[in-house]
C-alpha cells in the first residue's frame, strides 16, 4: 500500500473516491427509493424482452408449481431457453453460437434490481413489482 | 527511428493481441455480467505514451480488428461493444494524458480509460437491446474498473521501466 501510495498523485486519490462515492451511491440508490417507497403487495411479475421488442410478463406467483415454465425464444444468433421456477428465472440456454454466454453466467434471478441482458441475441429478463399499463400477456 | 518506431508499434500490436486472447480465457462473468481485466489496454496505453495519439490509435484499432478475426467476432455485437468501449475509453486516456498529465500520473489515466470503456460498452449494448435494465450493472462495472485500472497503470509504469531510455517517450 505504502508504494502504491508512491506512484499515486493528490489528482489521482481525488479521482480514485469520485469513482467510490459515484458508484458506491448508484448501488445504494436503488434500495434507498425501493425502502421509501415499500410496495410489497404489488405483485412481481417477470418481464421478458426479445428481438421484436415486445415485452411479455408473467406473474413470479405462477412459477411456483411442480415443472418449472420453459420459454424458447427465437434471436438473431438462435434459440435462448428461459426456465422459471419458486420465485426465480435463469437464462438454461444461450445459442451455440455465442461467443461469451454472459446472460447464461448470470445465474438465477429472484428480485427487482438485477437483470438477464444477452445482447447478442436481443434478449432481456428483468422482475419488477407493479401494477404497469401493460395488458397482461401469458404465454 | 522511423523503422524502430514501425517495429515497436508492430510488436505492441502483437502483444495487445495475446493478452486480448488470454483476457477471454480469465472468467470474471461470474462475479458480473460482463467483467473484465482489461489487460489488452496495456498495449495501447503503452504506445499513446511512448509515441503520441496515433500510435496508439493504430495499436487499439489493429488489435480490435485482428482480435476479432481471430477469435471469429468480427462485424458481430461483441465487436462493436469492445470497438465502442475500446475508442471511449482511448479518447478519454488521451484527453488526460494531453492536457491534465501533470495533475494524474498513468495510474489515473489508466483509471480514467477503465471507467469510460465500461460507460462506452453499456451504452452501445443500451441502443441494441433498449433496455435501461441494464444501468443497473454499471455502477458494479465502474468499482471492479477501479482495482484492474489501477493494476494495468502500475505494469505500464513497471514495463517502461525496463525500456531503454531512446524509446521511454514523453517524461510523466
Amino acid at each position: 500500500m505504502e508504494k502504491l501510495n508512491k506512484y499515486l498523485t493528490l489528482y489521482d486519490k481525488i479521482l480514485i473516491i469520485l469513482i467510490v462515492v459515484f458508484s458506491v451511491g448508484m448501488i445504494a440508490y436503488p434500495f434507498v427509493t425501493a425502502y421509501f417507497n415499500q410496495s410489497e403487495d404489488q405483485e412481481a411479475y417477470i418481464y421478458i424482452k426479445d428481438k421484436t421488442k415486445d415485452i411479455n410478463r408473467i406473474p413470479l406467483s405462477d412459477t411456483y408449481k411442480e415443472d418449472p415454465i420453459i420459454i424458447e425464444l427465437e434471436g438473431p444468433l438462435g434459440i435462448s431457453v428461459i426456465e422459471a421456477h419458486n420465485g426465480r428465472v435463469r437464462l438454461k440456454e444461450a445459442p451455440e453460437e455465442d461467443p461469451s454466454k454472459i446472460c447464461e453466467k448470470t445465474g438465477w434471478i429472484s428480485k427487482p434490481g438485477p437483470s438477464i441482458i444477452c445482447v447478442p441475441n436481443k434478449i432481456s429478463i428483468w422482475i419488477e413489482r407493479s401494477n404497469s399499463e401493460l395488458d397482461a400477456i401469458s404465454w | 527511428m522511423r523503422t524502430r518506431k514501425i517495429v515497436i508499434i508492430a510488436l505492441l500490436v502483437g502483444l495487445g493481441l495475446v493478452l486480448h486472447l488470454v483476457e477471454n480465457m480469465i472468467p470474471l462473468s461470474f462475479l458480473i455480467p460482463g467483467a473484465k481485466l482489461g489487460l489488452a489496454n496495456i498495449a495501447n496505453l503503452l504506445g499513446l505514451i511512448l509515441f503520441g495519439f496515433t500510435a496508439g490509435l493504430q495499436i487499439l484499432l489493429l488489435r480490435i480488428f485482428l482480435g476479432s478475426i481471430l477469435a471469429g467476432t468480427f462485424m458481430t455485437i461483441n465487436f462493436y461493444l469492445s470497438l465502442s468501449g475500446g475508442l471511449l475509453g482511448y479518447i478519454v486516456m488521451s484527453i488526460f494524458f494531453y492536457y491534465l498529465r501533470n495533475k494524474f500520473s498513468i495510474i489515473g489515466i489508466s483509471l480514467s480509460g477503465a471507467v469510460f470503456h465500461n460507460i462506452g460498452q453499456i451504452f452501445t449494448a443500451y441502443l441494441i437491446i433498449s433496455n435501461d435494465a441494464i444501468f443497473y450493472y454499471l455502477p458494479y462495472l465502474i468499482l471492479l474498473a477501479l482495482p484492474t485500472g489501477i493494476g494495468i497503470g502500475l505494469v505500464v509504469i513497471f514495463t517502461r521501466n525496463y525500456l531503454p531510455r531512446e524509446i521511454k517517450g514523453i517524461d510523466i
